[in-house]
């Protein structure tokens, strides 16, 4: 069967269930209130970094990213969902790879979006402090936000399809964004680098050191992403409905 | 047209055997019924059928060919497993949107189902709010949509109001009378005799019967004459006559046993009994079925010790 009709499906899918904009505008709407909230907060620290100051409030938003990925893949776990849908479109490795692009394309449009939006209103708020920034160092920062939020949607989608459940996914990532590597993070120059989210973070920074840089960091990332998107495929294949 | 072949078909899962080495042909042109106590593996076998399990052995083909190797395959086969499939947050129309578009079956088709289904007038509300009636008819809806030969239904009255019930039976006659390949499993007999032509019974798995619905009932239930009379000792001496034995029920009926109503009526008759009431008993599927499947129920209740 066609790739195309599986994609206008899926993509009809993702626009009719209203938890799934919701989640995107929630990303929107959290991140650009974080970072516009770190633009007037006190800016002394001697690691002051303008760049991830200016798009700190991904760290708080990027849930909602991680939610959208893990609803659009949970919805189809409902008991009886995942039978009609294979039985509408029974090449399954086909139709996870249309579920996957449904979530990407939205996810890396609404983060760069996201990511500017934070970035203006966050040096409104700096003002000076931000003066320092290049033009390349935004622009870097902008579309590496967006292909960091996308990563972590697309990284929850393929744990909720090896988990089949959107809530396990999200007791897993949740606290393991918020808590471990929060707590493990500022051991830099350590395996903690090469956490998914810390790896793909580094793009959010003006100045890094360590092993990876801002490109490399969401090459690892992704790497992550492509081990869960696997392993979620795997499973869907491999069971029955 | 196009049949369902099922070859030689086994299932198990983790070491119980859910389909045991089942073999059977589902023919286009009538309505077959499927039967059996739960667990006996119906809906499992629908499932390998559709390609959703893997069989553990033999094949599932559809007009020779597996399910996965369709092109668009709502267009060949429409399945209703599961009524509570439709996700709740959705309305009813944008469900049926979402599985129409993977098969590019046109909007306007989307429309047809929901006016053949009763739905047109609540198709924009979320499935959330629908009485199990109501998602069962939309599940008929989605096995329709993409006017397939063959249509599979798992219990498709459950949960339908009696007029739901008349309704389901008239589309699987009218299915089945437009040459499509019929298959519906129900747990209900009275109103499997009502649809069905041709019976499939499995008991543990296995196939216990493939036979024509009168022949099925025919050949298990003996004939019965119901008789009611103000004499019983001479309607009682009059069949002895004839060589027929009648039995005295509580109520002060009679009945006899292989027997065909037109002779009674002539014995009494020509013995002058008076008769308040004769009438064939019609054996009925459910007797058929009990006496076929009694050994067979997985799930029977045991005999009480005395």
């Amino acid at each position: 069967m066609e790739y195309t009709p599986v994609l206008r499906s899926e993509w009809l899918k993702i626009r009719t269930l209203r938890s799934l904009p919701g989640a995107l505008l929630a990303l929107f709407a959290a991140t650009t209130a974080f970072s516009a909230i770190a633009g007037v907060s006190e800016t002394s620290a001697p690691d002051f970094d303008p760049l991830f100051t200016a798009l700190s409030g991904v760290i708080p938003g990027q849930i909602a990213a991680v939610a959208f990925g893990a609803m659009a893949v949970s919805s189809e776990f409902h008991p009886g969902a995942l039978r009609l849908t294979l039985a509408a479109v029974p090449r399954r490795g086909r139709w996870f790879a249309a579920k996957a692009a449904v979530i990407a394309v939205p996810a890396l449009a609404v983060g760069m979006l996201t990511a500017l939006a934070a970035l203006l209103v966050a040096r409104a708020g700096l003002g000076t402090e931000a003066d320092g920034l290049s033009a390349g160092e935004q622009v870097r920062g902008v579309v590496g936000c967006g292909v960091y939020l996308m990563l972590m949607a697309l990284f929850a989608a393929g744990l909720a399809a090896l988990l089949r459940s959107g809530v396990a996914t999200l007791s897993l990532m949740v606290p393991f964004i918020l808590v471990v590597s929060f707590v493990i993070g500022d051991a830099t120059g350590t395996v903690a680098d090469f956490l998914p989210d810390k790896a793909g973070q580094l793009v959010l920074h003006e100045t890094y050191e360590g092993t990876l840089g801002p490109w490399s960091g969401l090459a690892v990332t992704a790497l992550w992403t492509a081990a869960a998107l696997l392993l979620g495929a795997w499973r869907l294949r491999r069971r029955d409905a | 047209m196009t049949s369902i072949d099922i070859q030689d078909v086994t299932k198990e899962f983790g070491g119980r055997r859910a389909v045991d080495h089942l073999t059977v042909r589902v023919l286009p042109g009538r309505v077959t019924g499927f039967l059996g106590p739960n667990g006996a593996g119906k809906s499992t076998t629908m499932r390998l059928v559709l390609g959703l399990d893997r069989p553990t052995a033999g094949r599932a083909t559809l007009g020779g060919r597996p399910y996965a190797a369709l092109r668009e395959p709502l267009r060949h086969v429409g399945a209703l497993l599961d009524a509570q499939a439709a996700h709740g947050s959705r309305t009813a129309r944008d469900h049926l949107r979402v599985l129409a578009a993977s098969n590019r079956i046109p909007d306007r088709r989307v429309d047809e189902v929901l006016e053949e289904t009763g739905l047109a007038s609540v198709a924009r509300r979320r499935v959330r709010t629908y009485s199990l009636g109501m998602r069962q008819r939309l599940g008929i809806a989605a096995a329709l949509l993409g006017d397939p030969e063959v249509v599979m239904l798992d219990e498709p009255s459950n949960g339908l109001d009696p007029e739901g019930i008349v309704w389901i039976r008239q589309v699987l006659r009218r299915l089945a009378a437009e040459g499509r390949t019929v298959l519906v499993s129900s747990h209900l007999m009275n109103e499997t005799a009502s649809f069905a032509d041709h019976l499939v019974v499995l008991g543990r798995g296995r196939l216990l019967a493939d036979t024509p619905m009168r022949d099925f009932i025919h050949a298990r239930v003996r004939p019965l004459v119901r008789v009611r009379t103000t004499d019983p000792v001479a309607l009682k001496s009059a069949l002895a006559r004839h060589g027929h034995d009648a039995v005295e029920h509580e109520d002060g009926h009679w009945t006899v046993h292989h027997a065909r109503v037109d002779d009674i009526g002539r014995i009494a008759s020509a013995a002058g009994v008076p008769v308040l009431e004769l009438a064939a008993e019609e054996a009925t599927l459910e007797q058929a079925y009990f006496d076929l499947t009694g050994a067979e129920t997985e799930f029977a209740a045991q005999p009480q010790e005395v």
